[in-house]
């Protein structure tokens, strides 16, 4: 059925994207670490 | 003993000296303070800090420890 | 010629000159927040249309002091300066000044001359000119700074068509610089000069200074043959900006002329009133009062109505759009989920009005100076009032309100304490259990016991706030010096245009970073709520025929036995049972527990959740919800389960437990690390555990 291949399609989206937000170790070039640099 | 800032009372006036670099920010040189510029307290919060002073016409607020920092010349009232 | 390409214009300027009111003026409602990659600071970029068909993309930078970075605000603006192949990088700069702070606002427009970029100063707020007696040779200024001058009134909307005729003619702006950057220690800068003679002597100099990434040299080649100690670059500092000082003073001597007879201050008086020792606070706490009152009071009437609307929404969807699985995910997952985020939008955006007035108006910078001593016993700046009170409508924005606490151990502290506050999204909690379990009396003849209760759990939200501070300051040993400097600006009548798109872009904020989040949570739990295994989920309408053959049920009645029976079964309701052992001794069964996993998504899913548990239906009839969970017994016990123990053990639970998945997201951003997060989800949860169950324990 169209109805469950797209709702599941939508799932798939879904879980994917909070994957990303909370699990993703972005790497960052620019990144001090702990957000003080301590540049100064 | 050396006056600072710190020691001066709501509505004084005084002439900036000199202070250790290391332990001023540099972000408040660039507000003008600087040696020879004037500082005057305009208000102390209750429990006495910080500080709302007034320096070389900047209007700004800093915590007691760094006003201990700056050193001063209380202005003499006779000018000659 | 008509070029089309548009113009790279960079927006720069102190805080408090009006910069971002002159960018409002500029751009109107053609401006976009987004975030500069890998870092949490916000990059505004607006377009303008100027004259002879020429348009701008005008990007509003943070405000600084000067171009020697002391946070990463500031970082991102030498970054962008230094880097000529930036997308970004600028055909031309504006410097914006106050026309009565233009000696210190001259500091940072005299750094970026000597970047030789194309640079226009745009004197502000010349409506002021008059009151403080000042006056501008404004020829003599334009020779001697080697620039063109605006003067304009970013308020009254005077001097924005010269301004933008400056802009187009960028080109012909003169780019030497004013001030000669070696006359600050010249054997250093000769030796530079001679090693490197290709690149801008003040640009190597600010990358020796700052920790800045340089696109045509390495950072190494350099720091290796001129590094010198960070007190000798401090020195050399202190003297650059001497230097500027010096070169400031001369020409503002004869090119400004302020007569003091005729200037007005207002400041000095109410300063007196607003910061006074008992006057100052009490104030303050009325000002917090009304905006408390009036958030709450005025929101009542949109919530009200954005929840009828997405409710006939979805019964709309069910009815009209074909039957099947996509369907029910619409009209049961997608258009609910999307509706408990507008639902907020109401409250989200009368704070920020508030808060927004406040700052703009300059009286923010006032607060700050009367709290900071208190808020630092317990680990927390003045700065962190702003957070904390943003927390009551909800975390998100108010996180990242932090941005502006220079001290990092500070502004962590707040980040990781601001959850504590009672957020919006907990009322529909706290209403309906306050409805359930405390009794509709009065005490003292006046206060009503339901709302002290609320009060209350207002008042447990702020004090765990602090406590927890009080703690982690001694726990973190993180060493921080402290560079706390306050700008007390004059105070001002706060502009409808800054103060509107204020809000919405706070508005924006709120909606797109937790909206995202807590769509997709619900979605997620749709599936575990409305798929299961077995048999027991897949032929539910049997079992319930089955079980009322003595006695058959309407068809609405057999409905809502069928959706209880099929949650029961489904993949949450299996989870639900799996966690009642360890929920049981806090006083809650396996159908609150389905309750508390779905709420992580968003506090106020709870309540929709319990009234599907408890065959409700589709009814949003608080009444009906209310009255069937009063009279719900628990089958081991033949007790009621929403009884007073309970009841408030619920209470507790969500007044300590870690708060919705966007605000951890959010942590995660803003403190760079998976460590915080995760340490705030287990210690909270741990706490919201335990109290729950001594409260559950002692009272039952």
């Amino acid at each position: 059925m169209v109805q469950e291949i797209l709702a599941y399609i939508i799932l798939a989206a879904a879980i994917f994207f909070l994957v990303r937000k909370f699990l993703w170790k972005k790497k960052n070039e620019k990144n001090c670490g702990e957000g003080d640099c301590g540049c100064h | 003993m050396r006056q600072t800032i710190a020691s001066l009372k709501k509505g004084e006036k005084a002439v900036i000296r000199d202070f250790d670099v290391e332990a001023i920010p540099l972000k408040l040189l660039e507000m003008g303070c600087l040696p020879g510029n004037l500082v005057e307290v305009l208000q102390v919060a209750p429990l006495g800090d910080p500080l709302y002073l007034n320096i070389n016409g900047s209007h700004l607020a800093i915590r007691l420890e760094t006003a201990r920092e700056i050193a001063i010349d209380p202005l003499t009232i006779t000018l000659q | 010629m008509t070029s089309t390409k548009n113009i790279n214009v960079a927006l720069i300027g102190n805080p408090n000159t009006g910069k971002t009111s002159v960018f409002n003026q500029l751009t109107g409602l053609n401006q976009q927040v987004g975030n500069y990659p890998g870092i949490t600071v916000e990059k505004k970029i607006g377009f303008c249309k100027l004259p002879y068909n020429i348009k701008a993309n005008i990007l509003d930078l943070p405000g600084t002091y000067s171009l020697n970075a002391s946070s990463i605000d500031e970082n991102v603006v030498i970054e962008m300066l230094l880097n000529k192949n930036d997308k970004l990088y600028p055909d031309v700069v504006l410097v914006v000044a106050d026309v009565e702070n233009l000696k210190r606002n001259l500091l940072l427009f005299t750094q970026i001359k000597d970047l030789e970029i194309p640079t226009i100063l745009v004197i502000n707020m010349a409506d002021r000119m008059g009151a403080k007696g000042i006056s501008l040779d404004v020829p003599y200024l334009e020779a001697q700074l080697k620039t063109k001058i605006a003067v304009i009134s970013s308020r009254k909307g005077t001097g924005i068509d010269e301004l933008k005729k400056l802009i187009v003619a960028y080109q012909s702006l003169p780019t030497e610089p004013c001030l000669n950057a070696s006359i600050i220690d010249p054997e250093y800068f000769n030796r530079l000069r001679k090693t490197f003679p290709n690149q801008l002597l003040y640009k190597l100099w600010l990358v020796i200074t700052q920790d800045v990434n340089f696109a045509q040299l390495d950072r190494n080649e350099i720091r290796n043959s001129y590094t010198r100690s960070q007190t000798e670059l401090k020195k050399i500092q202190q003297k650059e900006t001497i230097k500027r000082y010096q070169f400031i003073n001369e020409v503002l001597k004869d090119g400004q002329k302020i007569n003091l007879a005729t200037a007005k201050d207002f400041r000095i008086q109410l300063d007196r009133i607003l910061t006074h020792k008992v006057w100052g606070y009490a104030i303050f706490f009325a000002i917090l009062f009304v905006i408390f009152q009036s958030i709450f009071s005025w929101s009542a009437v949109p919530m009200d109505f954005i929840d009828s609307t997405f409710a006939s929404l979805s019964t709309l969807a069910a009815q009209h759009l074909p039957a099947g699985v996509l369907t029910d995910l619409i009209a049961q997952g997608i258009i609910p989920g999307i509706g408990g985020i507008v639902i907020f939008i109401p409250q989200i955006a009368f704070l920020f009005l508030f808060i927004s007035m406040l700052e703009e108006s300059g009286y923010m910078s006032r607060v700050v100076f009367l709290m900071d001593k208190i808020m630092r016993r317990f680990g927390l700046s003045g700065k962190s009032v702003v957070p904390l009170i943003s927390g009551t409508a909800c975390a998100i924005p108010a996180i990242m309100a932090t941005r502006n606490i220079e001290n990092w151990k500070e502004r962590l502290i707040t980040i990781l304490v601001t959850p504590f506050t009672t957020c919006s999204a907990r009322l529909p909690v706290y209403a309906i259990i306050i409805a359930l379990v405390i009794p509709e009396k009065r005490v003292l003849g006046i206060l009503n016991l339901q709302g002290l209760t609320l009060m209350l759990l207002y008042l447990i939200g702020f004090g765990t706030a602090i406590v927890a501070a009080y703690l982690l300051n001694k726990i973190l040993k993180i060493n921080g010096k402290t560079y706390f400097v306050v700008e007390m600006p004059g105070y001002k009548l706060p502009m409808f245009k800054n103060v509107s798109l204020n809000v919405l872009e706070k508005t924006k904020a709120f909606v797109w970073g937790a909206g995202k989040i807590i769509l997709a949570i619900s979605i997620v739990l749709w599936f575990l709520a409305s798929s299961g295994p077995g048999n027991a989920f897949h032929h539910a309408d049997q079992i319930v025929a089955a079980q009322h053959l003595s006695e058959p049920l309407s068809a609405t009645d057999f409905e809502n036995a069928v959706a209880s029976q099929k949650l029961e079964n489904s993949y949450i309701g299996i989870m639900g049972k799996a966690i009642e052992p360890a929920i049981a001794p806090l006083g809650y069964d396996w159908k609150i527990g389905i309750a508390l996993i779905s709420s992580f998504a968003a506090r106020e899913v709870f309540v929709g959740t319990l009234a599907t548990i408890y065959s409700v239906g589709d009814t949003d009839n608080e009444n009906t919800i209310k009255n069937k969970m009063q009279t719900e017994i628990h089958p081991d016990t033949g007790q009621k389960v929403f009884n007073f123990a309970t009841g408030i053990s619920l209470l507790l639970f969500y007044a300590f437990a870690m708060q919705c998945a966007s605000t951890l997201a959010i942590t995660k951003k803003e403190t760079n690390s998976w460590k915080w997060p995760a340490t705030q989800l287990v210690l909270m949860s741990g706490l919201a555990y335990l109290v729950a169950l001594v409260t559950y324990q002692i009272l039952k």
